[in-house]
């Protein structure tokens, strides 16, 4: 059953939506740390762009964690109908963190 | 190709800032209008459905011009703004990172303000993405599920943050180190 044949049913899964944004969470969280062990000299992603510097390399990292992650969650749970609360609160704590692993000012507290 | 007053960098950085980037926040900000006022208590009709059918292509559109924010900003506008001075030069006017770097009043707005632009507007294209992707892929739901709308709206919510702040504070680099 195509999702716009299943919009107006009882169940519709909601797992797509669910693997998209919890995705976007582990992207950001990935890109954090990523920014972070960099910053802090742990280890240094090789840029991609000569041009632009190191931030292509990091941000390709976190961008190739963002993808494999939605395709992981989407393949299972595309189908799936789930409560949205926990996967959700989820993604927003990841996006938090890795807001917060980007933020310049942590970077000197270590 | 310089036009007039304006050399090829700085349209490239009026394109990253006030097309793409501008672009964004306005294209952001009338989603999140349109999740808030439009949505239904589950009732959909053909007006819901034409609401979300253009809803959600704003929503694609969006992360589009997200992406060609970051991704501009990144690869076209970085390098004219990193570019390293010859030894000895003095006049550092057209190297902005160096320049806001030699004065100690400025320094934050590459330490702090361009270090938070490097990285925090791609949390933001992945959100957009995100937002988009549920919005063709759940059409009139994204009106009338509750859930998904609620989704939604604080994904597009947090966006529209980052990119203000994104945007906000390549105002203030660029006002006072502008690439040329």
């Amino acid at each position: 059953m195509t999702m716009a044949g299943r919009e107006h049913g009882a169940a519709v899964p909601n797992g797509g939506a669910l693997a998209a944004f919890l995705a976007a969470g582990i992207g950001a969280l990935g890109l954090g740390l990523v920014v972070f062990l960099n910053e802090l000299g742990v280890f240094e992603v090789p840029a991609i762009y000569g041009p632009s510097g190191g931030v292509t390399g990091r941000t390709a990292v976190g961008v190739v964690i963002w993808l494999v992650a939605w395709g992981v969650l989407h393949s299972r749970w595309k189908d799936r109908r789930m409560e949205s609360s926990g996967p959700f609160a989820t993604a927003l704590i990841l996006i938090a963190v890795g807001f917060v692993l980007c933020f310049p000012p942590v970077w000197h507290l270590f | 190709m310089d036009i007039a007053l304006f050399s090829y960098n700085s349209i490239l950085t009026m394109l990253h800032g006030l097309g793409s980037g501008g672009g964004a926040l306005l294209t952001l900000f009338a989603s999140l209008f349109a999740l808030w006022t439009m949505r239904t208590d589950g009732a959909v009709d053909a007006v819901v459905e034409r609401r979300s059918r253009n809803l959600r292509w704003l929503m694609v559109l969006a992360a589009l011009l997200v992406w060609g924010a970051v991704l501009g900003g990144t690869y076209l506008v970085f390098p004219a703004y990193r570019a390293t001075p010859p030894e000895g030069a003095t006049n550092l006017a057209a190297y902005p990172r160096s320049l806001i770097q030699s004065d100690a009043r400025t320094a934050w707005l590459h330490s702090f303000a361009m270090e938070i632009k490097e990285h925090v507007p791609w949390i933001a294209a992945m959100l957009a993405t995100a937002a988009a992707f549920v919005g063709v892929r759940y059409k009139s739901m994204l009106l009338s599920d509750r859930g998904i709308n609620r989704m939604a709206t604080i994904a597009v919510t947090i966006c529209l943050v980052l990119a203000a702040c994104a945007g906000l504070l390549g105002v203030l680099v660029n006002k006072v180190a502008p690439v040329q």
